[in-house]
C-alpha cells in the first residue's frame, strides 16, 4: 500500500482523483452554498503536492516552491471571497491581481532575455484570458470551465511529461485529476457553480506552465495549441441538445471532449517536436 | 660588559632560530580544471549505482604542508554541467526536480577546518551550498603527491576526496528514496602553484 502511494502514476491520477472526489464532498457538506465546493480542487493540489515534491520552505527558494506558496495563497483567498460573494468583474480582478503577482514572482529570477521576457508577457496575456474570461458567476454552471481547467493542466502535465519535468508533469496531472473529480460531482447534474477558487485553480495552471516555460527545457510553446479549451463552454449554446437533464448531461461530457482535443494536440506536438524519449530513472 | 650582554643575547636568538622549525605560510594553488574530477554516485531503485559528473568546476587552494591544517580550499560546480551519459536524463536532472539549473547554476563547497587523521589522510569539513541551501559536509582526503609535474613542468598537489551527502538535506526531494537519498562523492583534483 505504501508503494503504491509513492508510485508516480498513482501520485499523479488515482490519489489526486480520491482525494477531490472526497474533498469536493466533505465542502458540499460543510458548505452547501454553490461555489465554496470548488476549493477542493485547490486543496487536493495542495496536499499531493506536499506529499511528492514536499512542503518547500519559507521563503520559498525556488520556482516549485514559490508555485506551492502562490497556490495556498491563492486558495485562501479563493475561499474567502466565495464566502462572502464576490463575483462577476470583481471576482476576475481579484484573480487577475493574484495571478499576476504570483507569475511575476515565480519568473523573476529566469528575466534573464528576450525571449523570457516575451514568454512572460504571453502568459500574463493567458492570465487575463483565464481571469475575465470565465467570471466567477455562482449561478451558472462550473462544468464547462473545470473541463476548461482539466484540458489545460492536462496540456501542461503531458508537455512536461515529454520534456523531462517530472515534478511539473506530475503536479499538472493530479491538478487535471482533481478537476475531473470535481466534474464527477457535477455529472449528470450540475450541483455547483462557478467561484473565485475555481478561477484560482484554473490560475494554478498557469502558474504550472510558468515553471515549465522558464525554468526547463521543455519547449512550452506548443501549450498555446492548448487555449481553445478556454473557449469550450462557449460552444455548449451551441450544441443542439434539449433543455432536460439529459440534455444538460451529454453537454456536459461533450464541453469536455471538446475542451480535452486543444490538449490532446498540444501533448502531440510536444511528442513530435520534442522526441519520444522519456527521461529513465 | 654590554658587549657581552649584546653577544649573548645574539647566541641565544641565533640557537633559538635554528632549533625551531621554520613556519611556512599557507601557499596559494589553482586547482587545474583539467585536472578536476567531481563525481557522483546514485542509487537506481536498488538496481544499480549510477556515476555521474560535473564537467565544469573550478577552484583555489590555499595548501600549508607542514600546517595541514591551515590550509583551506573553495570549489566552484557548474550545475548545468552534470553529465551522466544520458541526454534526456541530463536534461531532467538540470530541471527543477533536481539541481534546478536556471536558477542555481554553481554549487559551492567553501573549507572551514581541516584535520589531519593520518600521514597523508585528512577530513575535510567544510560548506556545500546547493539549490540556496548550505549545509555542512565532511570528506575523507587524501594527500596523494607533491612536486614538479613532469607534463606541466609546474608545482603540483594531488588530492583524492571521498565522502556523502544527503541531497534531501538541500531540498532535493524529488524520486527519494527510490533514487537514492544519499549521494556518493568522487573528487579527485590537482593543483598548481599560483
Amino acid at each position: 500500500m505504501f508503494d503504491l502511494l509513492h508510485d508516480p502514476f498513482v501520485q499523479s491520477s488515482a490519489l489526486p482523483l480520491i482525494i477531490s472526489v472526497l474533498a469536493v464532498g466533505i465542502l458540499h457538506r460543510l458548505a452547501p452554498g454553490r461555489v465554496l465546493a470548488l476549493a477542493g480542487i485547490g486543496v487536493t493540489f495542495l496536499i499531493v503536492f506536499a506529499l511528492v515534491v514536499g512542503v518547500p520552505a519559507l521563503p520559498p527558494p525556488s520556482s516549485m516552491g514559490k508555485l506551492f506558496w502562490s497556490a495556498a495563497g491563492g486558495l485562501v483567498l479563493g475561499v474567502a471571497a466565495d464566502a462572502v460573494g464576490v463575483q462577476g468583474r470583481a471576482a476576475s480582478v481579484l484573480v487577475a491581481a493574484w495571478l499576476a503577482a504570483a507569475l511575476v514572482w515565480i519568473a523573476l529570477p529566469a528575466l534573464d532575455s528576450a525571449v523570457a521576457v516575451l514568454t512572460v508577457v504571453i502568459l500574463l496575456a493567458v492570465g487575463g484570458v483565464v481571469a475575465f474570461g470565465h467570471p466567477p458567476d455562482r449561478t451558472g454552471g462550473a462544468p464547462a470551465p473545470a473541463a476548461s481547467l482539466l484540458a489545460l493542466a492536462l496540456a501542461v502535465g503531458g508537455t512536461a511529461l515529454i520534456g523531462s519535468s517530472a515534478s511539473v508533469a506530475q503536479m499538472a496531472l493530479a491538478l487535471a485529476a482533481a478537476a475531473g473529480g470535481f466534474l464527477l460531482w457535477n455529472w449528470p447534474v450540475e450541483r455547483h457553480g462557478w467561484g473565485v477558487s475555481g478561477q484560482v485553480a484554473l490560475g494554478i495552471a498557469v502558474l504550472l506552465a510558468t515553471v515549465l516555460a522558464l525554468f526547463t527545457q521543455t519547449q512550452a510553446a506548443e501549450l498555446l495549441l492548448a487555449l481553445p479549451a478556454l473557449l469550450a463552454g462557449r460552444l455548449r449554446h451551441r450544441l443542439p441538445l434539449p433543455e432536460t437533464g439529459f440534455g444538460r448531461a451529454v453537454g456536459s461530457a461533450a464541453v469536455t471532449i471538446l475542451a480535452v482535443l486543444p490538449a490532446l494536440v498540444a501533448i502531440g506536438a510536444a511528442y513530435l517536436l520534442g522526441g519520444a524519449e522519456a527521461s529513465p530513472y | 660588559m654590554k658587549k657581552t650582554l649584546f653577544a649573548a643575547a645574539l647566541f641565544v636568538s641565533a640557537a633559538v632560530g635554528a632549533v625551531a622549525p621554520a613556519s611556512a605560510a599557507p601557499v596559494a594553488y589553482k586547482i587545474d580544471p583539467a585536472h578536476l574530477s567531481v563525481a557522483f554516485i546514485v542509487n537506481h531503485l536498488g538496481f544499480s549505482n549510477l556515476i555521474g559528473r560535473f564537467n565544469a568546476a573550478a577552484g583555489d587552494l590555499s595548501f600549508d604542508k607542514d600546517a595541514v591544517e591551515k590550509s583551506a580550499v573553495t570549489v566552484t560546480v557548474d550545475t548545468t554541467s552534470v553529465d551522466t551519459n544520458h541526454a534526456k536524463r541530463d536534461e531532467h536532472l538540470r530541471s527543477p526536480d533536481f539541481f534546478n539549473v536556471k536558477e542555481f547554476p554553481k554549487m559551492t563547497f567553501k573549507s572551514t577546518k581541516i584535520e589531519k587523521t593520518g600521514a597523508n589522510a585528512g577530513k575535510l569539513y567544510g560548506e556545500l551550498t546547493m539549490l540556496g541551501v548550505t549545509k555542512p559536509v565532511v570528506l575523507d582526503v587524501t594527500f596523494n603527491k607533491e612536486g614538479v609535474s613532469p607534463a606541466s613542468k609546474l608545482e603540483t598537489v594531488g588530492f583524492s576526496a571521498r565522502g556523502t551527502v544527503k541531497r534531501t538535506d538541500f531540498g532535493m526531494k524529488y524520486g527519494a528514496p527510490y533514487i537514492s537519498d544519499e549521494i556518493q562523492l568522487l573528487i579527485e583534483a590537482e593543483a598548481v602553484k599560483a
